[in-house]
């Protein structure tokens, strides 16, 4: 299986150390499209589609594999392996956080830091736990997924009317952002939002920044102060964003924060 | 005129068919009409400062911050979202939703036009439902098929080995037949032997039945050689040709004679016409069905042994006097181990005579019958149609 195609691997940049990108639940990876220029200069840049996702390839997609977030950690790990040079930071958005938790946890030492985006452990409430989420919720959400393929059916036709600037990633990626097969989009949306990796990311040595929007309901600020108490090498970093995508929405704001948590390892800016 | 939210005609944007509202980047209402306010109950004044997406159930929630928000940002448009928003007193209004992008001097806004679809909804439920249930459908019958393969796979292999130890029965008794038949040769060879010279009475008697005892043993291989093969093997096989039936009978009669010399034995021939039948099958049947009035007959009368040509086919039957077969043992008479009473435990073979009489009438075609009584005796009668 060539990694490459399997997972629509893209890389680009120069610089000693590797920026592995990994997007969350939802979309791909064009939506790193207003971060990751920021970091060509520095970093090695990596940009991959989970599988199930983007255009990764659709024939790759084991139920089984994919019924767990490890089997998404493995794909991690693989493309680490295959495609990153000297120390690699991994930026992971959501559900992303916790592949790249799990990535660590199977390969320790591989991750030399990890840029947490809008990170949860656990999304449902529990014992005490706030999470943001109740089962029923996620019941919900796979109904509304149900009642949208997002032009998923209709045989791939692009759903853009207006022909705002397009990002410089491929034109195919963000025609087809957030449009996932249906069947994959539901079980990778139980997986998600089902998964608990409290356990995981509990006492994670590794160096991590966690970019915490101000206001975030998929990823509430409680949420983020927990992972900040439970991983001891963490810096919390809050960014004044409404939603959960502040790569998308405070591109700057986060590319500031990483900036300075990425000083150890970026290389001279070119001049 | 410049177009925008503020140079719509008021009227013209609150009485629109559809609900409309303009947003910040955020999500924050900033305008909305009047449909808006009349299809989510809320007055505008309540409206201020929600979000579009606090309007919105948790799932419809969740969606928009996976999917729509991070799509109206990279696309600039979405268009035919379901979403379900929650009215002021709580209940579902499920709407379609279109969205823009618009670049504003000072801000970027979001356009929004809703559409209920609550009918519609409904339909497309049931096509999911439909949907849903055919591929719950399909994947029973799927499993089912692949239970069946299995159960044929099983049953095929089940029938494999009990093909083999058919095989190997039926080869265990001719090689057994086989070399039983070699001695049995070599007794009536040397007894032959010794009746050509000059005997006592007695040595005569004592060769006789040296000879009736080997020929008596070599019909009971025959009849277990059949009987496997028509019970486990491949079926008894014939070469039925054109013969000559009064004459194979009569054959066969002065034959049985020499055998049971206790007995006696009457061939009565009956009409004209053709047969085609295996002869030596014909004998068999003649010779079972005689060894059997031998041992169960009175032998104080003769055994008749018919032989019957005609126009629809042929028919042999063999009738002695003497006890009526018991009700209790006609049904299963030509079952294979079945014997008439305990009295021909020494004079017939297996019980497997009948069986065999049956089975070579019906490989010719034919069928056997029985009928007893005490005062009119026993009669067997083998029927074959003219083909």
């Amino acid at each position: 299986m060539d990694l490459r195609q399997r997972n629509n691997v893209n890389i680009m940049g120069t610089g000693a150390s590797t920026l592995v990108f990994s997007h969350g639940f939802g979309c791909n990876q064009a939506m790193w499209n207003y971060l990751a220029p920021h970091f060509l200069e520095r970093f090695r840049v990596v940009l991959y589609d989970l599988v199930g996702a983007g255009l990764s390839d659709l024939s790759a997609y084991d139920k089984d594999k994919y019924s767990t977030l490890d089997g998404y950690a493995r794909d991690l790990n693989q493309i680490i392996d295959a495609h990153a040079a000297g120390p690699v930071i991994l930026v992971g958005h959501s559900v992303s956080a916790m592949i790249g938790t799990l990535a660590d946890r199977q390969a320790p030492g591989r991750i030399a830091a990890h840029v947490m985006i809008g990170p949860s452990p656990r999304y449902i409430d529990e014992d005490g736990y706030i999470g943001g989420f109740k089962r029923s919720d996620i019941e919900d959400l796979l109904d509304t997924l149900d009642s949208n393929y997002l032009g998923w059916s209709s045989a791939m036709a692009p759903v853009i009317m207006g022909a705002p600037d397009q990002p410089a990633l491929g034109e195919e990626l963000t025609k087809s952002f957030c449009r996932t097969e249906p069947d994959i989009a539901k079980q990778f949306a139980r997986v998600t939002f089902m998964s608990d990796n409290r356990q995981d990311v509990i006492g994670l040595a590794t160096p991590v920044l966690i970019l915490q929007s101000t206001d975030d309901l998929i990823a509430p600020v409680a949420v983020g102060e927990y992972l900040h108490s439970v991983l001891p090498n963490s810096t919390y970093h809050l960014v004044d964003n409404v939603g959960h995508c502040p790569h998308m929405s405070a591109p700057q704001a986060c590319a500031a924060a990483m900036d300075s948590f990425l000083a150890p390892w970026a290389a001279a800016r070119a001049s | 005129m410049r177009r925008g939210q503020l140079h719509v005609p008021a009227d013209l944007f609150d009485s629109a068919a559809c609900a409309l509202a303009v947003t910040s980047e955020d999500g924050t209402l900033v305008q909305t009409n009047a449909r808006f306010s009349e299809w989510l109950g809320f007055s505008a004044a309540e409206q201020c400062g929600k979000r579009f997406q606090d309007l919105l159930t948790m799932g419809g929630r969740i969606f928009h911050q996976t999917h729509l928000a991070p799509m109206l940002r990279m696309h600039g448009s979405v268009t035919e979202v379901k979403l379900d928003m929650l009215h002021r007193d709580g209940h579902k209004i499920t709407v379609l939703l279109n969205g823009n992008k618009r670049e504003q001097a000072d801000a970027t806004v979001y356009d929004l036009a809703l559409f209920g679809t609550t009918d519609r909804d409904k339909y497309e439920r049931e096509l999911l439902n439909a949907r849903n249930l055919a591929e719950a459908l399909l994947q029973e019958k799927t499993a089912t098929e692949l239970a069946l393969q299995q159960a044929q796979a099983e049953l095929r292999e089940a029938y494999a080995i009990a093909q083999r130890r058919a095989l190997f029965a039926e080869q265990m008794v001719a090689i057994v037949s086989h070399d039983l038949k070699n001695p049995l040769t070599a007794i009536r060879m040397a007894s032959d032997f010794l009746s050509r010279s000059e005997r006592t009475a007695k040595e005569r008697q004592l060769l006789g039945h040296i000879g009736q005892s080997s020929e008596r043993a070599q019909r009971m291989i025959a009849d277990l050689l059949d009987f496997t093969q028509a019970r486990v093997g491949q079926g008894i096989s014939i070469k039925a040709l054109p013969l000559d039936l009064h004459g194979v009978i009569h054959r066969t009669v002065d034959e049985l004679r020499v055998a049971f010399p206790k007995a006696t034995l009457e061939h009565h021939a009956e009409g004209h016409g053709d047969a085609c039948l295996d002869a030596d099958r014909v004998q068999q049947i003649i010779g079972n069905l005689v060894a059997n009035s031998v041992a169960y007959g009175d032998l104080q009368r003769p055994i008749r042994i018919t032989s019957r040509l005609g126009v629809g086919g042929c028919e042999v039957a063999v009738h002695n006097h003497g006890a009526a077969i018991p009700e209790a043992l006609l049904a299963g008479l030509f079952e294979p181990m079945t014997r008439g009473t305990d009295q021909g435990s020494d004079v017939r073979s297996v019980g497997l005579g009948l069986y065999i009489v049956r089975e070579l009438a019906k490989v010719h075609g034919g069928d056997v019958a029985v009928s007893s009584c005490a005062t009119g005796g026993t009669t067997f009668t083998v029927t074959f149609q003219n083909t």
